[in-house]
């Protein structure tokens, strides 16, 4: 069986499935209305799922600062474009360019610590991040926030924007599997897994996790442009430690270590939440099925289906070997 | 050959409904669709709750048809006081249900992240939010954005009008950290001058202070002589009444609205006695003319009046029943609403006060919606 | 001078209400290596019950509502272990998942509302600075109950097991300490904990069902100023936070008093020397 361009995509099978999901159902779902809404937000949480999935799966940095990234992505395009009036795309540089350089600084810091402590320190320098939006009335509107955000281009419709998004996604997923086949990547992977080793074998390990984190920052602030444009209106709540939280569970819940885990799990809980009956015992369904989740996959929706393939392969095998890349997040002690 | 034509005719008005879905409820007497996007959970909760439960009161009251016999289906979404998921409402309201008018978002952020969807869409947005800048005419979207509560700015200027009555001039104010303390901050900076008062501290606390005191303590080394509240949190404002009396703040304070609710006036200690706060109306304690007719309704419907989110909602309800009875045997549709809308003036509502849209005026209530109360015996008192 | 130690003295006793939330944190993270997103909720539960139920029984009621929590989330805890789940962030997360339901809980049974009792209607005067009986009080008892649970882990055989289960886990589990006990235990602690923080809290500022993450947050960040890993320390790092937000809110701006806790957290996480190994040992 052969293909165009099975030369490039052969050895990226996660590149192959996104597109051809992509593919196959874009065009279902540009016929209704609400769903072309709902993939292009689904399209914004699921590219901050794949920055998750990129800082924690691969580079271990329990990060939960997305939310505050994808803000500054935000803000960037809309003061660009609405006070200094730069052509559409050109803001998305600078999008990208802003987070993922506050991230390479910031990570110089945090890489020695725990997990848990990195989450902390994230979470910190998130917050500190939505202090300085609130108060900087002048440049991003302060509480109230910037409204009239223009369209980029001559991309202005629901489809559209549903089209860019998850083209974005699948640009994405393709660059990040080429750095999982990089050097880079299984230098990233035996970081994770062990940091002695990884010294012993010369990576520059607070280097490497920076860039890692940089990188997932920049991937944060391309959400965040994609925000902006689409619904043209920001305030200090649209992009908020929420956001950050729900970004971090959603790429967990999917399985943080597969490179598709975060896009699965925004789809799956995004859609579970909307089934369950909302108002005041919204949060409690959303914290249960959390839970559940948890219990029925520990290692995400993909590690489970991961488990039960290998189960059925070879009834008799105990855990299985783990994949440089495929290998979901384990402990650290 | 009758029944043939009359199952054409269903045909292609199922078709057309299908092509033209703000088309579908066409010249036939079908109910009309309204969306209510409110804050069911989250912080705003405290407003959109309320807002849900009399909108829902009212709508049983009614057997939910108009006065005029127009049939009304009301679609509930909560919009999680999150300006995304109140877009994500909207969009979601008007492409599946076909609505004709949203009552909603409930917050200020979520009015103008839905704005342009609502412009798009062609449908009108009845906001109870306060916010200045959802009805701002420089916005792209403002022909489809209504204000049905007083907006903040009027809020301020009638509560600091009653600060001034007392003579104080040397003024405090503690503010809640989100958009609603921090506009009523900054407009009490600018009005309260020009009537004589002086703002000479200002502290703020968010949502989540667990301890107000060192706040209060900086208010009274400055030597304010009268304190104003911007808060809306009812924990941050009786947090803050507590520590005043117990840093030694002996002055009067003033509340803005957000603080005219049932929860905080009989939670609160005998250090609130003599606070005045400003209410939309006075269900929960003293409520007057259509307000009562209202109460009547929840307490039937086993609610019990919170405040004033019943008062916004219903305002809000009553607006769209009233555009939609003032189209009498015409197509109702989202463009037919807005068009409608800016044309009410003096239809019933349960808040006092006379309300009017126009073209150049989405703000249909004013200063005569307010009213000044005081606290006393956990119980908030019209003044006059 | 007396401006600049009252703010100091108000600050302590604000502080307090984040010792004792940071209490369990530390005791958390050092048996089971986790944070337990669902104190501030046990805290909320407890308050809520308690202004319910009213008087001394609400107390009881209040801490007995908070525990039950605090055992749900054991039993949550003790099931993904079960299922072979050594995952620290999957407990975390799973207690993130409790934290939510159980304010969503709170808002649906008891509304918006704010929960706030009082117990003392004069201040005290206490040279020249003005106090709350009530949070005299919640010092008093929180600084015993840190001295008294410092005393339990150092001078006690069970503090040695606890001690002996946080360093190694296996190594004491060779040497038949019962280290899941101690961890369940730790849960139970939490929630004890936590609802008795929410019940000092009802009596002095209040709380309603958006208070728990920040309750939760501020405990954690209490918890790690000065090293994680004993009460004591996390006691005075309690005090440390309040003290520099009440100077804050007293000297700077709105914006700096907002951002003083994150900053000190980020300062402490990215300078201090102890971090490495206090703060959970570092990388593997």
């Amino acid at each position: 069986m052969s293909f165009p361009g099975q030369r490039y995509l052969g050895p990226r099978p996660n590149t192959l499935i996104i597109a051809v999901c992509v593919l196959v159902a874009l065009p279902v779902v540009l016929t209704r209305p609400v769903w072309t809404d709902s993939a292009v937000v689904l399209g914004v949480y699921a590219l901050l799922g794949l920055s998750v999935g990129i800082s924690y799966g691969q580079a271990g940095i329990l990060t939960m600062s997305q939310g505050a990234f994808a803000a500054i992505g935000g803000y960037a395009a809309a003061i660009l474009t609405t006070r200094f009036g730069w052509p559409p795309y050109a803001d998305l540089l600078v999008a990208m360019a802003l987070p993922a350089a506050l991230a390479y600084g910031v990570a110089r810091l945090v890489t020695r610590l725990s997990p848990l402590a990195t989450a902390l320190a994230t979470l910190a320098l998130g917050s500190v991040i939505e202090i300085l939006i609130r108060n900087a009335d002048a440049l991003t509107g302060g509480y109230i926030g910037l409204a009239g955000i223009p369209s980029v281009g001559a991309i202005n419709t629901p489809a559209g924007y549903a089209c860019l998004a998850w083209g974005m996604i699948v640009v994405t997923v393709f660059l990040y599997e080429n750095l999982m086949c990089s050097a880079y990547g299984r230098a990233l992977n035996v970081l994770r897994v062990d940091q002695a080793r990884a010294r012993a074998d010369g990576i520059d390990v607070p280097a490497l996790m920076s860039a890692g984190f940089a990188v997932s920052a920049a991937v944060a602030g391309a959400a965040g442009w994609l925000y902006a444009h689409y619904i043209s209106f920001l305030s200090p709540e649209s992009l908020d430690t929420h956001i950050s939280i729900s970004a971090l569970l959603m790429a967990v819940i999917g399985g943080a270590g597969y490179i598709l885990g975060p896009i699965v799990g925004t789809l799956l809980f995004d859609g579970l939440t909307r089934l369950m009956p909302a108002a005041e015992l919204q949060g409690f369904f959303y914290g249960a099925a959390l839970i559940i989740i948890l219990l029925a996959a520990r290692t995400g929706i993909l590690g489970l289906l991961a488990g039960l393939a290998r189960r059925l392969r070879r009834p008799d095998a105990t855990p299985a070997p783990r994949a440089a890349n495929l290998s979901p997040q384990e402990s650290l002690p | 050959m009758i029944k043939s034509i009359t199952r054409r005719v269903v045909l292609a008005a199922a078709v057309a409904g299908l092509a033209a879905p703000a088309l579908a409820q066409g010249a036939d007497r079908g109910p009309v669709k309204l969306g209510a996007v409110l804050s069911l959970s989250g912080p705003a909760a405290v407003f959109g709750i309320p807002e849900r439960d009399a909108i829902q009161a009212v709508l049983k009251q009614m057997h939910s048809t108009t006065p005029d016999g127009r049939r009304i289906d009301l679609v509930l979404v909560d919009d999680k006081s999150n300006p995304t998921e109140a877009a994500r409402a909207v969009s979601q309201v008007i492409n599946n249900d076909q609505v004709v008018a949203i009552i909603g978002p409930s917050t200020g952020s979520g009015i103008l992240a839905a704005g342009p969807i609502a412009q798009r869409l062609k449908v009108p947005l009845l906001g109870p939010a306060g916010t200045l800048a959802i009805t701002d005419p420089k916005n792209e979207f403002y022909p489809w954005v209504f204000r049905v509560a007083p907006s903040d700015i009027v809020d301020i200027r009638v509560i600091l009008r009653d600060m001034a009555k007392s003579k104080t001039k040397k003024v405090g104010i503690f503010y809640q950290e989100d958009a609603y303390g921090k506009t009523g901050v900054d407009e009490a900076k600018i009005f309260g001058p020009t009537i004589g008062l002086n703002v000479v501290d200002t502290v703020s606390a968010p949502y989540t202070a667990t301890d107000l005191t060192a706040q209060a303590t900086k208010l009274r080394n400055a030597g304010v002589e009268a304190v104003f509240l911007q808060v809306s949190i009812s924990a941050l404002g009786s947090s803050f009444l507590k520590a005043a009396r117990q840093v030694g703040l002996d002055v009067p304070i003033y509340a803005n609205a957000g603080l005219a609710q049932r929860s905080f006036a009989e939670n609160t200690g005998p250090e609130a006695e003599g606070l005045r706060v400003l209410s939309i109306g006075n269900i929960p304690f003293d409520p007057v003319g259509g307000e009562v007719e209202l109460a009547k309704m929840l307490q039937a419907e086993g609610k019990v009046p919170q405040g004033w989110g019943e008062l916004v909602g219903t305002n809000a309800l009553m607006a769209a029943v009233a555009a939609i009875d003032a189209q009498k045997g015409k197509e109702i549709t989202g463009e037919s609403m807005r068009d409608t809308l800016e044309t009410l003036c003096n239809f019933k509502a349960y808040a006092r006060g006379k309300a009017c849209f126009a073209k150049d005026k989405h703000d249909g209530w004013g200063e005569d919606a307010l009213v000044i109360t005081e606290l006393r015996n956990k119980q908030l008192k019209t003044l006059d | 001078m007396l401006a600049i130690a009252e703010y100091v003295v108000r600050g302590a006793l604000s502080g307090a209400i984040y010792a004792l939330l940071a209490v369990p944190m530390s005791l958390m993270f050092v048996t089971v290596r986790t944070i337990d997103f669902a104190v501030g909720a046990y805290a909320l539960i407890a308050a809520a019950v308690c202004w319910s139920v009213g008087g001394a029984l609400g107390l009881a009621a209040g801490l007995g509502a908070a525990m039950a929590c605090a055992a749900f989330m054991a039993i949550i805890f003790l099931a993904l272990k079960r299922l072979g789940c050594e995952d620290h962030i999957i407990y975390a997360l799973a207690s993130f998942g409790l934290a939510t339901a159980l304010a969503s809980l709170v808002l649906w049974w008891w509304g918006t509302q704010a929960f706030v009792r009082d117990a003392f209607s004069d201040p005290w005067s206490v040279g020249g600075i003005r106090l709350a009986p009530q949070g005299v009080i919640n010092f008093a008892l929180i600084l015993l109950l840190v001295g008294a649970l410092h005393l339990l882990i150092q001078h006690t055989s069970l503090g040695r097991m606890m001690r002996a289960a946080a360093a190694n886990q296996t190594g004491a589990a060779l040497a038949s300490i019962p280290v899941q006990g101690i961890q369940v235990g730790t849960y139970l602690a939490g929630g004890l904990l936590g609802g008795l923080a929410g019940l000092l809290v009802l009596y002095s500022a209040g709380l309603d069902f958006t208070a728990p993450l920040g309750l939760t947050l501020s405990g954690f960040g209490a918890a790690i100023i000065f090293g994680i890993g004993s009460p004591l320390r996390g006691f005075f790092g309690g005090l440390a936070m309040g003290i520099a937000q009440a100077l804050a809110a007293g000297y700077a701006s709105a914006m700096v008093a907002g951002m003083v806790p994150f900053l000190f957290v980020l300062l402490v996480l990215t300078t201090s020397r102890f971090g490495e190994e206090a703060l959970a040992g570092g990388r593997p």
